[in-house]
């Protein structure tokens, strides 16, 4: 943008200078071939080689780049007057239009990097990778662990699921690790973080991302005939548990089931035989 | 919406009317956004249905048999995208409020405490 605004002033400069009336061949031709270079460094660079030859021509060409306005030929180049003004009122318009652009961009484009800063901050999470035919959900193990989203803690075991204040930055079928885990547990062992253990992480994938039943609001000050409703629908993410990590689990049972299944299957071969 | 890894909305339908006024974000949102939703979901079946003289909605048809319908009448293709997303981000279950925000079924790893219980 920058570039084709002074390459217009420019234009518009090279045709007023053309129109004034002493026309000076030398400016006109470096000007003319100055404006084909599309490089603001070449521009620069040869406004600061001809600024010695010609001070005041050669600043009018070039408003944009110092904002070092030449009002000595602004006075003496009478037609460029009303031109100059459009052009200052458009490169303000220009300049705010761009300075609110960039900070439209800054408040709402987040890059991947200040989003995953941002979860870690608020929500201590840390978005892993999609589900791809995991076996994710493993049957109950007697663990623990309380676990801090946002400004909620959770005592936390296998195959819970937690409503949670929304997550911004992930989807559904998404995992997530928490990474703020303030003690662990099983049943042999426990362990206290101070105030976090450092090492632990909790598995979770996302389930859903859904609004709360509505809530009314409703406020009323007696015989003063003030009376307001408001609804409100409180958008929450449910999280199923996974898997804790940082504790050592108590080794399962060897289920009743394949013993049972063992001794049929003994059975079965012994009638066939 | 996601119940263990399985999708929980099985089909969605767009209704519309070619010939309403109230009709006319719909048809734009299924120029612009719709495409990209059914890219985003690809295991999603999205049937746009022609409903002459009626208001549009959307009706997610869930899993467990639950229909839930969002009247999409007079809204810009812009507001018609999250509604779009947001029934596909919910399960089927019905809106009720919560009794609790932590769902178990094992709540006690280390033995439930009782008044007799000695450490």
């Amino acid at each position: 943008m920058a570039n084709r605004r002074c390459i217009q002033t420019l234009i518009s400069r090279c045709f007023c200078i053309s129109h004034s009336p002493n026309p000076s061949p030398h400016p006109i031709l470096k000007t003319l071939t100055i404006a084909p270079h599309f490089l603001l460094q070449t521009e620069y660079s040869t406004v600061q080689s001809l600024t010695p030859t010609d001070p005041g021509k050669i600043c009018s060409a070039f408003p944009s780049f110092s904002r070092h306005l030449c009002s000595d030929n602004r006075t003496s180049m009478g037609s460029i007057d009303n031109d100059g003004d459009e052009e200052e009122e458009e490169e303000e318009d220009d300049d705010d239009d761009e300075s609110e652009d960039e900070e439209r961009v800054h408040l709402s484009g987040k890059s991947d990097e200040q989003k995953a800063e941002e979860a870690a901050e608020i929500g201590y999470k840390v978005i892993g990778l999609l589900e791809e035919s995991d076996r994710v959900f493993k049957p109950y193990e007697p663990v623990f662990a309380v676990v801090q989203v946002g400004s909620h803690q959770f005592k936390v075991s296998n195959g819970d699921s937690i409503f949670v204040e929304k997550l911004k930055y992930c989807d559904v079928n998404d995992k997530l690790i928490l990474n703020r885990v303030l003690m662990l547990g099983s049943t042999a062992q426990t362990i206290i973080g101070r105030p976090v253990l450092p090492d632990a992480a909790v598995h979770a994938v996302v389930e859903e991302h859904a609004l709360d039943a509505k809530v009314i609001i409703f406020k009323k000050k007696r015989r003063k005939n003030y009376r307001r409703t408001k609804g409100h629908r409180q958008e929450l993410t449910k999280l199923r548990i996974t898997d804790i990590q940082g504790i050592a689990k108590p080794e399962p049972i060897p289920s009743m089931k394949t013993e049972k299944r063992a001794t049929k299957k003994v059975e079965k071969t012994a009638v066939s035989a | 919406m996601a119940l263990r890894g399985v999708w929980q909305l099985n089909k969605l339908i767009v209704s519309y009317c070619d010939w309403g006024g109230s009709s006319r974000g719909v048809r734009a949102f299924m120029e612009s956004h719709l495409p990209a939703f059914k890219e985003i979901s690809p295991q999603l079946e999205v049937v746009t249905e022609l409903n002459r003289g009626q208001h549009p909605y959307l009706k997610g048809l869930y899993r467990n048999k639950n229909e839930r319908v969002v009247s999409v009448k007079n809204m810009t293709p812009e507001d018609i995208l999250p509604c779009a997303t947001r029934l596909r981000n919910s399960l089927g279950r019905k809106v009720v409020k919560l009794k609790t925000r932590h769902v178990t079924k094992h709540p006690s790893v280390q033995g439930t405490w009782t008044t007799e219980l000695k450490m």
